[in-house]
């Protein structure tokens, strides 16, 4: 392994960490989402009314794990396997 | 034996009159409340889970109808509908899914109705809130099944504050069951994952006596 191609290599060990740790800040959701549902508070009719508190949907795009994280971990090992492929050295090459 | 019989029917109304469990409200007699919200305050939820995740779904497209006599809840009738392609789950492509054919076919079975058959097991909480089992034919996907409901309801006289929602007396209902998808021919894969075949239902409405 060359110089080159151990940056590539740390580059996609970043990129890959990174994308995971924001994931985790995100909530670690499975799947991306569009909305979430957030519980209204009741009113005082609503509560005599003996009601439970209502969820409401609010858009809000939310980062999971499927498709948007694996499909960008997906990308950068096919990126930096072929960096990595074709940073090789002819010394690497007349090892072999 | 007119004497005989005279006490026979008047034990036979008192006891009648003593079992009648209902609400002590100013209304009296036969009411009926539609569950029409134009705000779509009224709500439906659902509840799953699978191995990945848990999976809440609503619709705020939630009609009906119940009639009953005020002093005796026993007589209630009705049923309450939800439309099959007004169900959220927060996930576009799973809303999808979950109208396809596949799973509930909103186009075909558009409605998901709860029909009222029998009420058993009241208890009276207060003068306006009793609690019931409402025992009443759930229909999905074409498949009809008897599902027993908890059912929570409570009766608000006409107020400036039951006015701010709708006119007239005001019905508050929760009501809760559960049902097995397998029973309603309902495919349990939903954007591949394997949903669990036991799904909590719940009902969270309010109807009114002068729609």
């Amino acid at each position: 392994m060359n110089k080159k191609q151990k940056v590539v290599l740390l580059f996609g060990f970043i990129l890959i960490a990174a994308a995971i740790v924001i994931w985790i800040i995100s909530g670690s959701e499975f799947f991306s989402k569009d909305g979430i549902w957030v519980q209204k508070p009741l009113t005082e009719l609503e509560k005599s009314l003996g009601l439970e508190p209502q969820l409401e949907f609010h858009k809000q795009f939310v980062l999971g794990l499927l498709p948007h994280i694996a499909v960008f971990i997906g990308v950068v090992v096919v990126i930096s396997g072929f960096l990595f492929f074709m940073l090789k050295t002819k010394k690497d090459k007349e090892k072999k | 034996m007119r004497i005989i019989l005279k006490t026979f029917l008047i034990v036979f109304a008192t006891v009648l009159v003593l079992s009648a469990q209902g609400f002590k409200v100013k209304a009296t007699g036969e009411q009926t409340f539609d569950f029409q919200d134009k705000k779509g305050r009224n709500q439906a939820t659902f509840f799953s889970t699978t191995p990945l995740e848990d999976v809440t779904g609503l619709s705020n497209d939630v009609k009906g109808k119940v009639t009953f006599n005020v002093s005796d809840i026993k007589t209630l009738k009705g049923s309450i509908s939800i439309g099959t392609g007004s169900l959220k789950t927060g996930i576009d492509l799973r809303d999808e899914h979950l109208r396809s054919k596949n799973w509930l076919d909103a186009e075909n079975y558009p409605e998901i109705t709860f029909t009222i058959k029998k009420v058993s097991d009241v208890k009276i909480v207060a003068d306006n809130k009793l609690e019931a089992k409402v025992t009443g034919d759930f229909s999905l996907h074409g498949v009809t099944k008897e599902v027993v409901a908890d059912v929570t309801m409570t009766y608000l006289d006409e107020s400036e504050q039951t006015q701010q929602r709708a006119p007239g007396d005001l019905l508050g209902v929760q009501a809760k069951f559960n049902i097995v998808l397998s029973d309603y021919d309902v495919e349990n894969m939903i954007v591949g994952q394997k949903v669990s075949d036991n799904i909590e239902i719940k009902v969270n409405v309010v109807g009114s006596n002068a729609l």
